[in-house]
């Protein structure tokens, strides 16, 4: 008689923990897929990091003081009538009542008006801010045909500030005989041949009662400095734009003068 | 093929390239001329509508006609305004403020930056001229300058106040360089029979004879205040430096030095003199105080050296003439005669004149001079500091001593080009000759200080 083990007939106790095991691992395979989700969903965003929760660390930026836009202004509003930094509005073509517009002018009248309005940025004043304010209708610069210039290698132009604010309108053929003696004394070549364009250049310089000028100086350099030096000997160069004009109150101004090198 | 086209384009790259190059120095040249006498790039547009005498009588209307025209060759002659014709102005009067209506003015076809205007009035003897000075793109307070002069009536006061009149203008305009419109000239005639000094406006006008000795005058030279005229004369036998007071009308002393002395020259403060004396046998360059005393020399090598001139800016150079190489060139050296330079380097340089900021100097020169040459002598300016120098006339003819105006816009000189020896003027630039004087030989000008 042949032994017989029945150790192979008994029912086989693997197959419920096989699939036990396999369901286990299935949800360990879910749970491992899902978790970042779900415990996102608990908890958050992790603090510090960024919105997908990469984990990003915090950037911080020093800034030494708070930029909130200038006040174009200053405090007094009301204290002058001057309209301000610059002419905003020009002024209304005034024509008499009856006077008949020639159809043939209309295009030469348009050119007068484009060129008043000034189309290059207007220099922002540097060498004026004096505590980071600026009493209202003082300083800035002269819109229209006088304050600006063409040098054949740049462009430039005058800011004036002096007596009640209104010196650029008022005594605008002094402003005129300033922008020529600095455009005639300018020797284009002085500057650097290779040069072609810089930053835009501001000097900053007083005339006296007597016409003299004083106090130059570079209040932002070119990055040329053949063309820095060019434009401070254009104004050494000068002996006198003439006296300041006799019904003038004040005993100076105050003259930024400032330009793009354009070659 | 290819590489031919690449052959092309560098060698068009490179004579572009050598074209910039050669191109540079010119448009630096017009540059330091314009800058250093002031004439300038651009010229102000002025509109300058008759003045009017309104109700005028015959005398009235002369004077009129003489004060605008005054008026407007002192304004077309300054070298800073391009005037603006006449034929393009609006119809009507403009005698006051209120006739002028700036958009009329402004708009093209006159497209005038300034406007002058005014009125001459005459009444009991007494001539009053009201001017003004219109900015035409000032709207607001369009006023640069207005004037009123009186003045007794006459021809020559008109002239006067239109001078006076044009000088502001130009002041006021021009960055407060004063105009020269009442400036004297001062030059050596023979129309009375000798060469004698004579004087006259500066633009030809008024020219009337200074002194009397019956001899030969030459090199006369105005000192800075105005009151006395030095010049060279052959009176007492040879040439000796004598002076003439313009106040008293009369000469005054000046010592005789010995020798041959010549070509005096004053320093722009009017305190002391140069000359060339050949008191020690070979002629050298002197200074003296403005009495003649104090002589010092300053020069000490063979070879003759005349015609000094001071720097008037500084008072501190002396520019003159040597011939201690053979032809004669112009030198510099400090007022104790130490560090000499020479600043021409060929032909035959004569006659400096210092330009009064001290920058330029203008002289006489004949470039290629000897047999075979072409030998025209030319007015020359030289810059200073950089020795770069400029032809300002082309014209042919013989032109010499050329003088400096007061304000360096203008460089009155001696030419032979219309046959005889004449005075002429021209901006320093070298543009608007004209001949001022044209009876008798005219030469050596000399411009006075103010």
């Amino acid at each position: 008689m042949a032994i017989h083990a029945d150790i192979f007939e008994t029912k086989d106790p693997l197959r419920g923990g096989f699939f036990a095991s396999v369901a286990l691992h299935g949800l360990l395979a879910a749970s491992v897929l899902f978790l970042p989700a779900i415990l996102g969903n608990i908890r958050g965003d992790t603090w510090g990091g960024s919105d997908n929760g990469s984990g990003d660390a915090m950037s911080a930026t020093l800034v030494s003081s708070i930029p909130l836009p200038a006040n174009p202004q200053g405090e007094n509003v009301l204290a002058v009538e001057s309209r301000g930094l610059s002419q905003s509005e020009p002024k209304p073509e005034e024509k008499s009542p009856d006077a008949i517009l020639i159809p043939d002018k209309q295009s030469t009248l348009k050119q007068r008006q484009r060129a008043v309005t000034p189309t290059k940025p207007q220099p922002r004043q540097v060498a004026v801010l004096e505590d980071n304010r600026i009493p209202f209708g003082e300083g800035g610069p002269i819109s229209g045909p006088y304050g600006t210039f063409n040098a054949g290698i740049a462009k430039g132009g005058l800011g004036f500030t002096g007596g009640s604010g209104d010196f650029g309108s008022r005594y605008a053929w002094y402003v005129d005989t300033v922008r020529r003696k600095v455009q005639e004394n300018w020797l284009k070549y002085e500057v650097d041949r290779n040069a072609s364009t810089s930053q835009r250049t501001y000097i900053y310089f007083e005339i006296m009662r007597s016409g003299a000028p004083a106090n130059i100086r570079i209040e932002q350099s070119s990055g040329i400095p053949s063309l820095d030096q060019s434009a401070l000997r254009a104004l050494q160069r000068i002996d006198t734009f003439g006296p300041l004009p006799g019904d003038y109150s004040g005993s100076k101004v105050s003259v930024e003068f400032w330009f793009d090198l354009r070659r | 093929m290819i590489f031919f086209g690449m052959m092309t384009k560098r060698f068009f790259l490179t004579v572009a390239i050598v074209t910039a190059l050669s191109a540079v120095p010119c448009f630096g040249q017009t540059d330091w001329i314009r800058t250093g006498t002031g004439i300038g790039m651009e010229k102000i547009r002025i509109a300058v509508p008759e003045f009017q005498a309104p109700g005028a009588d015959a005398q009235l209307q002369a004077m009129q006609n003489t004060f605008n025209t005054i008026l407007w060759n002192d304004l077309a002659e300054a070298g800073i305004f391009e005037m603006v014709s006449k034929s393009f102005y609006p119809l009507g009067n403009f005698g006051q403020p209120g006739d002028i209506r700036l958009p009329a003015w402004g708009n093209p076809p006159p497209n005038a930056v300034m406007v002058a205007f005014g009125n001459l009035t005459s009444a009991g003897g007494s001539l009053a001229m009201q001017g003004w000075l219109f900015d035409v793109r000032n709207q607001q307070t369009p006023q640069v300058l207005a004037k009123q002069y009186r003045e007794a009536a006459s021809d020559e006061n008109a002239r006067l106040m239109a001078h006076r009149f044009a000088d502001e203008i130009i002041f006021r305009l021009g960055g407060g360089v004063a105009g020269i419109a009442e400036s004297n000239l001062f030059f050596i005639s023979n129309r009375s029979g000798n060469k004698e000094v004579w004087t006259m406006d500066y633009d030809g006008a008024n020219q009337h004879q200074v002194t009397h000795l019956g001899s030969i005058s030459l090199s006369p030279r105005v000192s800075p205040d105005g009151s006395r005229v030095a010049f060279t004369s052959f009176a007492k036998g040879g040439p000796e430096v004598m002076m003439y007071s313009l106040e008293l009308s009369r000469m005054v002393s000046f010592p005789v030095f010995g020798g041959s002395n010549l070509s005096p020259a004053w320093s722009s403060d009017g305190t002391r003199l140069a000359l060339s004396s050949s008191r020690t046998g070979d002629p050298e360059i002197y200074s003296c105080d403005a009495s003649g005393s104090n002589l010092k020399r300053l020069t000490a090598y063979h070879g003759p050296d005349v015609s000094p001139v001071w720097n008037p800016k500084t008072n501190a150079q002396i520019a003159w003439v040597s011939g201690r190489t053979g032809l004669p060139q112009i030198y510099v050296m400090d007022t104790d005669g130490t560090n000499v330079q020479r600043l021409t380097d060929e032909g035959y340089a004569v006659s400096p004149a210092w330009s009064p900021n001290g920058q330029f100097l203008a002289f006489a020169w004949i470039r290629h001079y000897g047999p075979g040459a072409p030998g025209a002598q030319d007015i020359y300016i030289m810059d200073i500091a950089s020795h770069q120098w400029v032809q300002l006339t082309h014209d042919g003819g013989r032109n010499d001593f050329p003088s400096w105006s007061p304000d360096g816009r203008h460089i009155v000189f001696q030419s032979s080009r219309a046959g005889g020896e004449q005075i002429w003027t021209m901006l320093a630039d070298g543009s608007h000759q004209h001949k001022l004087t044209s009876a008798g030989a005219n030469t050596q000008p000399n411009w006075s200080w103010k």
